[in-house]
């Protein structure tokens, strides 16, 4: 991250000491009530006959990207510490207060496992039930492609790895957090040095824990289907996300009027920049991974597109259109508007995109997640169906359940950093 | 939304709330004024060439000439004199110009990338960065131009440049081969441009001085290159808007040629080489090896002109912490390959990464291993990368590391292709040994004549990050 920033003037900003009373949490229990009643709606999805995968296929999707939010969030706090950077620190702590999600987007994911483990295990991964019949007529269990891979797709493994990354990013975000807090308590630079220490070895172990993610919960759904680029795309979605999430968050503290005399045109201008940064990143990781595969025209990687785009009778399907819509609505919609230096600091405008930015990376997750759903000849299900009103609801469900965790670590500490080596260059972050 | 508010409150307030103390590292030591920073740079190129510079000239010149008679006789016998042969038909021509080319990365990286990212501590280092990026450009050209054996067929069409050959056949525009021509001259002549526009000041301080030492010669000649710079808020203004945009364009050829030159590879169906992730472990590997050699060129060079107080120890910090980054993320691409090598269970991908390992060039992929993944773990100590000489040293490693990855890439994949009665094994000829060596020369020799000719330190942006040039009058 950019620090660039004035050096350290002799006035404060009045809004700091008053650090404004923690109000917004007064809206956890509504966040909790939202969160509650979309993940009700999702589960009386399991009364349609026939619909239990396609419930828990939405339910992954919903727990998918609020986790690559709150990854984008800690990696997003350590590359802070890291640099030193000035600029960021209040946005910093919003980021520290998403990050708290951790534990509770694992309580969402057990139900996927618990599933897995006592129903016939391909709910939603096929590799889960050796019984479960492929395109062709053959079992999973007859599958020689299978066979080598099965020391990884099983659901004991499975079901650790996944643990296992919960529980890290449950750990490294636990830490960051309590040396940050503490260091509103004490003003103690010690904690500085110990969150930068922590980032140092955690943005390496995130980096691994994100694409092991990857690879096991959305990759492994076609599990035939292979790519080495696979974990950096996931990177690119949770930075997305987390960046407009923390934009959409700054924009509300500031319009209530928590971070007013904080919260200026420069901030929004480098939040603004990141995005368009990484808007290009995903563009590079998603166009690289289509033309290679394209390219070398190798059946056992084009199908994966292949499924994206055509039906087995030859007729195109509602995904090519949906992979279409990603060319521009994840990429060049955004994109253009972020060019603009008016669109980036103007509070009306800037949000909109990053609220569309958000709704496009759940688009991506969709169109990576959900063709494992297959009709009777092998195709995916259409992308406009029932499915969509699952996903919908998922999605929601989850966000509330983050946005309450959020607002409840809101209240349990101060508004922003207030004793952070470099909040006076935050607060004063200029041109 | 208000712009930057500072209110009126008062310093009883800061005492209050009595934020953590950690200053920031100055950029440069000891207080120094811009006169001093002018006098220090310019004196490089006003004194008297000294005695070890002819020296390093002379042997630079000698080894450049290794180059000279490599190609020369490669030329006048044609491209059997190379080690070349079935099934390894791309060995040592496309390994050193993709070292080459992956070098000149940092050069741009820094001037552009982190002057996007207002990273104000490259400026002690962004002229020498991008000298190097030319000089490495130039030598990475000359592989494929005179690979082709008859050079003079380079430049004629239908070889490499877009234009039908007599026979009316034109280049492959789906070969990603014919995508390096366009990408590595463009980033070559905006790399050139790049450099150019940020010397301007400079070359004007230098008319300005040599005017008042007497020297109109070279007063004229840094003149006409300065273009009748006079330092006017006019002048500044467009100045800084051309650097601006000629970052954002630099800024994608960074990308865009590391990519297109992974494509040589990834595009094809070669196990080892056909694999998603090359892109961007192209790009990253190519700043990684671009970094070191930033550092292994400036550590001597600070030492020998005593600009401790420009190139400070923080400025090196900065540079190994993103060599470790480059390196942790070229040993993530390498981890991946080896996953997705198991993961996708094609045995032809996975028979590749084993006898990458334990085959007959395993040696070449643990040296690889050793100097591009264990040595910049060093870097994670604050006492090494504050130690100069242990940093100089593993600078060295990750170069000779960078080299290996491109033979490792090339040349086992080659060797062990899909036909085993193919198989071969390649050793250089004594022709390739010194056509790269000579290299090295090559690219000496235009870094030595930049030392005695340029600003090597750039050094009106060095001001403007210095507490004088601080608007709010915080300079002590």
């Amino acid at each position: 991250m950019s620090t660039h920033a004035a050096p350290a003037p002799t006035v404060l900003p009045a809004a700091i000491p008053a650090a404004p009373a923690p109000a917004p949490q007064a809206n956890a229990g509504k966040a909790l009530g939202i969160g509650l009643a979309g993940l009700a709606l999702t589960a009386l999805g399991l009364l349609v006959p026939g619909n239990a995968s396609a419930v828990a296929v939405a339910w992954l999707v919903g727990v998918v990207f609020w986790t690559a939010v709150a990854i984008g969030m800690l990696m997003l706090v350590m590359i802070h510490h890291l640099t030193d950077a000035g600029w960021s620190v209040v946005l910093r702590r919003q980021f520290e207060h998403g990050i708290s999600g951790f534990k509770w987007l694992l309580l969402l994911f057990i139900p996927l496992l618990v599933a897995s483990w006592l129903g016939a295990g391909d709910i939603v991964w096929p590799w889960g039930n050796l019984n479960h019949v492929m395109h062709g007529g053959h079992t999973v269990g007859h599958d020689p492609l299978y066979e080598k891979k099965s020391a990884l797709l099983n659901l004991r493994t499975f079901s650790i790895v996944s643990v296992a990354v919960f529980a890290f990013w449950i750990w490294i975000s636990a830490r960051l957090r309590k040396a940050s807090f503490a260091q509103d308590l004490d003003g103690d630079a010690k904690w500085s040095a110990m969150n930068h220490g922590t980032s140092a070895s955690g943005i390496t172990l995130t980096a691994l824990t994100l694409t092991a993610g990857a690879l096991c919960w959305i990759m492994s759904l076609e599990y035939h289907w292979g790519s080495t680029i696979y974990g950096m795309w996931f990177f690119s979605d949770c930075i997305r996300g987390a960046l407009s999430v923390g934009l959409l968050v700054q924009l509300w503290l500031y319009n209530r009027g928590d971070l007013k005399g904080i919260l200026n045109k420069k901030h929004l201008h480098s939040i603004g920049m990141f995005m368009h940064a990484f808007t290009a990143f995903w563009a590079y990781v998603a166009f690289c991974q289509y033309l290679l595969i394209w390219s070398a025209d190798i059946p056992e990687e084009t199908f994966w597109y292949n499924l994206r785009e055509l039906n087995h009778d030859g007729s195109t399907n509602q995904w090519w259109y949906v992979g279409l819509g990603l060319v521009f609505f994840n990429f060049l919609v955004p994109f253009l508007l972020l060019l603009s230096y008016k669109h980036k600091i103007t509070p009306a405008k800037v949000a909109p995109i990053a609220a569309w930015i958000l709704g496009t990376v759940v688009l991506d997750l969709v169109y990576n997640i959900v063709p494992v759903l297959k009709d009777a000849h092998g195709d995916p299900q259409p992308f406009l169906s029932l499915n969509l009103v699952w996903i919908v609801t998922a999605v929601i469900g989850v966000g509330g359940v983050f946005a309450w965790s959020y607002l409840k670590s809101f209240a349990s500490t101060k508004l922003i950093p207030i004793r952070d080596p470099r909040i006076v260059e935050c607060i004063t972050y200029h041109e | 939304m208000s712009q930057v508010q500072t209110s009126v409150a008062t310093q009883a307030i800061l005492d209050e709330v009595k934020p953590a103390v950690l200053p920031r590292p100055v950029l440069v030591e000891n207080n120094r004024s811009h006169a001093w920073i002018t006098d220090k740079v310019c004196g490089v190129i006003e004194g008297k060439t000294p005695l070890w510079w002819w020296i390093c000239f002379a042997v630079a010149s000698a080894v450049a000439s290794c180059s000279v008679i490599g190609f020369a006789y490669l030329v006048s016998t044609g491209v059997g004199v190379w080690g070349h042969a079935n099934p390894v038909n791309w060995a040592w021509d496309i390994i050193n110009f993709v070292f080459w080319v992956g070098i000149a990365h940092a050069g741009t990286l820094i001037s552009a990338i982190l002057c996007l990212a207002r990273q104000n501590w490259r400026t002690s280092i962004n002229r020498t960065a991008e000298a190097m990026t030319i000089f490495s450009v130039a030598c990475a050209g000359l592989f494929p131009a005179l690979h082709v054996g008859r050079v003079w067929l380079a430049v004629l069409p239908g070889y490499l440049f877009p234009a039908p050959n007599a026979n009316g056949i034109w280049p492959n525009f789906r070969s990603a081969l014919e995508w390096d021509v366009f990408a590595v001259s463009t980033y070559g002549s905006v790399s050139v441009l790049f450099w150019y526009v940020g010397l301007i000041p400079d070359l004007g301080t230098l008319r300005d001085r040599f005017f008042k030492r007497g020297d109109k010669i070279r007063s004229a000649i840094y003149g006409f290159f300065a273009m009748g710079w006079r330092g006017s808020n006019r002048h500044w203004v467009n100045h800084e808007m051309a650097y601006l945009l000629l970052a954002g364009i630099s800024t994608l050829m960074v990308v865009s040629v590391c990519t297109i030159v992974s494509f040589d590879f990834a595009t094809s169906l070669i196990p080892g080489w056909h694999t998603t992730i090359f892109p961007p472990y192209f790009v990253s590997g190519a700043i990684y090896s671009g970094f070191a050699m930033v550092l292994t060129l400036l550590l001597p060079m600070r030492a020998i002109f005593k600009f401790e107080d420009l190139i400070t120890a923080y400025h090196i910090d900065c540079l190994c912490k993103i060599t470790l980054v480059m390196g942790t993320l070229v040993g993530y691409a390498y981890l991946m390959e080896f996953v997705i090598a198991w993961y996708g269970a094609n045995p032809n991908e996975g028979f590749t990464f084993v006898n990458r390992t334990f085959g007959l060039y395993s040696w070449a992929y643990w040296i690889m291993f050793t100097c591009n993944v264990v040595t910049p773990q060093f870097l994670w100590f604050k006492k090494v990368r504050a130690n100069f000489a242990w940093v100089f040293i593993l600078t060295i490693f990750i170069n000779i590391g960078m080299w290996f990855e491109r033979f490792v890439i090339i040349v086992t994949s080659l060797a062990r292709d899909f036909l085993p009665s193919s198989w071969g094994y390649y050793s250089p000829s004594i022709v390739e040994i010194l056509t790269f060596f000579g290299t090295f020369g090559v690219f000496s020799v235009l870094f030595l004549l930049f030392i005695r000719l340029l600003p090597i330190i750039p050094m009106a942006e060095v001001k403007s990050v210095t507490p004088q040039a601080d608007v709010h009058g915080k300079h002590s």
